[in-house]
């Protein structure tokens, strides 16, 4: 009820805003301030995943290779050259005359250093999933170095984005929690001032290797948790880049003239759970239940209404259009109850049953209202919810536990390769809800194949087969939404919420 | 008065180590903080790497000991979020919590004192039927509302003051009138009455008929009588206040211990969370025993032994 209320009032107030506003308040000419929900924990970016930490943290330290998110491929950034020179093997080149801010030379020693440290589930725990697939890395000379897995390893390059190079003297100096408070890194800024849960200043690297973003001094980062005073802060022009942007709020910023809204799809994909281990003994054991329920939700009302058209479909499965292995010749299972009765009434359930169904609250954007809408949908075919909302902790306890069934609103955001979505519903997987042997098989061999062709061949027929299989709902895709003042050009966020500054600049 | 503080002083002990006690098992009895730290798709390893670093692989009676032994020496742990020792993390947004709590309670002073003793000397006219008007308004609007009201009316539309953050004294004024407004409403309703009660005593009437004016025997004889309730209120609401920071913090990006506190909670983050309801629970105690101590410098009759 308050939410509402509150969207009601930042939109009657951005409305009158709109009207009177006059010119944005005036900052310091060449000071960019980036409003975000939190303020970084570390800023040693293989500290956390959380995304707010590594925006800023990436400004200071820098990886091996980016994920450019306007061309989508992967580009040097400290390794210059990257080639496989066996199947386990990548051999790295990296960039020459680059040094730390502190002085110490970006050379093998640090690259060597800095694998030793990722592939340490102690100090970067959140990484162990890359580093899992790491043998050894060893200096060749003082600018090659060679990464060894145990095994071929596709997403070589994307792991290759997530090493992020840290200076090694000053790190034995000052140990990791304290490298996070005052990272040292190549990057083209660098800290100078922390308050914190306040701002944290950033002043422009003069020594930076490369051209860096343009017409930027300075950053000063500011952690805005409350939705509404960030909008505000964002419309007064306190702010020129802001995070999280509520759908309530979009139309009223792009109504002012000299701020937008910039929408990026993102990684997370909304699915309904629909658990057939034998185990957990519910009616979706029965797959003609299951795909009854993908043609009972109306998932184009949803995103309609709910998201004001914000969101996009899954074609009827879970790899995005832009992903390796995607299945263009899948589609949706269209809104059709008559058919899914029908399928009910095979499976033996005439008059439909009833089933508990969990979803969190306060985890993803209107996550209550759209498993209100899902139940309603439900009902008319005749499956009859019982709704248990779940604290956003407690929901990923369930899930991890495997508790989270037999029905469950879910939205996950892996990293960007199709093995580590899919991974997902492996039969032995933390919280797979799904034991299939064919799947097992797939996604075994795409999770080794390094042929690109072969691998996405071996996707599609995983797709085709979880989309006959229906082991969740196919939902819908979200997106995030950012304020952009219109003086900062050539942002680009990335669906796992990072942006970066690379090629940024900023107009007086 | 020695001996009556170092008795009060003595009794806080089993107050804070119960205190202590019941938010240790009721952080544990929330979950596990291994499942918010650490992405879904963790590996098992890397979730035992965490757990054993964190000392979260122990039976609770044996996290209790070492938690418990610790904490005798000030020492709470280190941050599940951010590695740094729990206890820094706090003081360290304490004096922006401080000054928040200052200025608004300067406010709620400043405004409700004075709105409680002229709603009670006019008290049936028109100005003490507003005061009275207006005070059971600012009881009854939450503050969430207040601050989200404040932001859009005095930072977006008129444009008088920044939307958030901690520096300028423009950035003190929103979060602290927020605050205040619920404890201005407070303070003028205590006061109002008990100066109704005060003001029907045998000595002000003694005192008028000695010819003091009628100003000294409002605001020196009878405020001063009826302010010791109000201290009582003030002492009680210091409390409230400490949760109420919780909410207004967060609405108004104030960089101080009661957003920590939030972001705690909702992390898990046990020695975050214990060492906030401890200093919390210091300050409520000190607070307190502070107000007992002035009953005694504003009414002479009452002593401590």
């Amino acid at each position: 009820m308050h939410k509402a209320l509150r969207s009601l009032l930042v939109a009657s107030a951005l409305l009158a805003a709109a009207g009177l506003a006059p010119a944005a308040r005036a900052q310091a000419p060449k000071t960019l301030t980036i409003a975000q929900g939190f303020d970084p924990q570390t800023l040693w970016p293989n500290g956390t995943t959380a995304s707010d930490n590594l925006n800023a943290g990436g400004a200071i330290v820098e990886s091996l290779l980016w994920t450019n998110p306007a061309t989508g491929k992967n580009e040097g950034l400290l390794a210059e050259k990257w080639e496989q020179t066996s199947p386990t093997t990548m051999k790295l080149t990296l960039r020459g005359n680059v040094s730390f801010s502190n002085g110490e030379p970006m050379n093998a020693d640090a690259v060597v250093h800095s694998f030793r440290v990722f592939m340490d589930p102690k100090q970067a725990p959140a990484y162990a999933n890359y580093a899992a697939a790491l043998d050894k890395v060893e200096k060749i000379d003082d600018l090659t170095v060679a990464v060894h897995t145990k095994h071929p390893y596709p997403p070589f390059e994307l792991m290759l984005t997530q090493v992020y190079v840290t200076p090694p003297d000053y790190w034995a100096k000052i140990g990791l929690e304290a490298f996070g408070q005052k990272p040292v890194g190549t990057g083209p800024f660098k800290l100078t001032e922390w308050v914190k849960d306040n701002r944290l200043v950033m002043e422009r690297n003069s020594a930076y290797w490369g051209k860096g973003p343009s017409g930027i001094d300075r950053i000063i980062w500011r952690p805005v948790p409350d939705d509404t005073s960030r909008v505000a802060g964002f419309v007064t022009g306190e702010y020129d880049l802001a995070t999280n942007i509520p759908i309530s709020a979009i139309e009223e910023i792009n109504n002012q003239p000299d701020r937008k809204v910039v929408e990026t799809p993102s990684y997370r994909i909304f699915q309904l759970i629909q658990s057939s281990l034998e185990e957990h003994g519910s009616p979706l054991a029965d797959k003609r239940v299951r795909q009854a329920l993908n043609y009972a939700i109306d998932k184009k009302a949803i995103i309609d209404n709910l998201f004001a058209g914000r969101a996009f479909a899954l074609n009827g499965q879970l790899l995005r259009k832009e992903q390796l292995g995607f299945d263009p010749s899948l589609k949706d299972y269209p809104y059709d109850p008559e058919k899914a009765k029908a399928l009910l009434r095979d499976a033996g359930f005439a008059n439909g049953f009833e089933i508990v169904f969990k979803f969190p609250s306060g985890r993803y954007a209107q996550d209550r209202e759209v498993s209100e809408a899902i139940a309603g949908m439900l009902a008319k075919v005749g499956v009859r919810a019982k709704m248990t909302s779940l604290e956003p902790g407690e929901f990923l306890r369930q899930l991890r536990a495997r508790e989270l069934w037999p029905l469950a609103y879910l939205g996950l955001a892996p990293l960007d390769d199709p093995d580590f979505q899919l991974a997902q519903y492996r039969s032995t997987w933390r919280y797979s809800y799904i034991r299939n042997a064919a799947l097992d098989e797939l996604i075994d061999a795409g999770a080794k194949e390094v042929d690109r062709d072969k691998r996405a061949a071996i996707y599609r027929k995983a797709a085709q087969l979880m989309h006959d299989e229906a082991p969740v709902v196919f939902l819908f895709g979200g997106y995030d939404f950012y304020g952009v003042s219109n003086k900062l050009e050539g942002i680009v966020p990335r669906g796992d919420q990072r942006f970066f500054l690379q090629n940024v600049s900023l107009k007086p | 008065m020695g001996a009556y503080i170092a008795r009060r002083l003595l009794l806080t002990i089993p107050v804070l180590v119960g205190i202590l006690v019941i938010t240790f098992l009721l952080t544990r009895l929330s979950g596990d903080p291994t499942d918010l730290m650490l992405p879904p798709n963790a590996t098992d390893e890397a979730r035992e790497a965490f757990r054993i670093v964190h000392g979260l692989d122990q039976p609770l009676w044996t996290q209790f000991v070492r938690f418990a032994g610790n904490a005798v020496v000030g020492d709470f742990g280190a941050s599940l979020r951010f590695g740094q020792p729990a206890m820094t993390l706090v003081l360290e947004r304490l004096p922006a919590t401080a000054e928040l709590a200052a200025a608004t309670m300067a406010l709620a002073l400043l405004l409700g004192i004075p709105a409680g003793v002229v709603a009670a000397v006019w008290r049936g006219t028109s100005t003490d039927v507003s005061i009275r008007l207006v005070t059971l308004l600012g009881q009854a609007v939450p503050s969430f509302f207040l601050g989200v009201v404040a932001i859009i009316v005095f930072a977006v539309w008129l444009r008088w003051l920044p939307t958030g953050g901690r520096g300028s004294l423009g950035q003190l004024v929103l979060p602290a009138a927020t605050l205040a407004f619920n404890l201005v409403a407070l303070i003028a309703r205590v006061t109002r009455s008990c100066m109704l009660d005060v003001l029907k005593q045998d000595y002000v009437r003694t005192a008028r008929a000695k010819g003091v004016s009628e100003t000294k025997v409002v605001w020196l004889h009878a405020l001063r009588n009826a302010f010791i309730p109000v201290l009582t209120v003030i002492g009680l609401q210091v409390g409230l206040l400490l949760g109420g920071v919780v909410v207004t913090e967060t609405i108004f990006s104030w960089p101080g211990v009661g957003r920590l506190a939030i972001q705690a909670i909702y992390a898990r983050d046990f020695p975050v969370v214990q060492a906030v309801v401890f200093v919390f629970a210091v300050i409520f105690v000190a607070v307190n025993l502070i107000v007992d101590l002035l009953y005694a410098v504003l009414d002479p009759r009452i002593s401590y032994r």
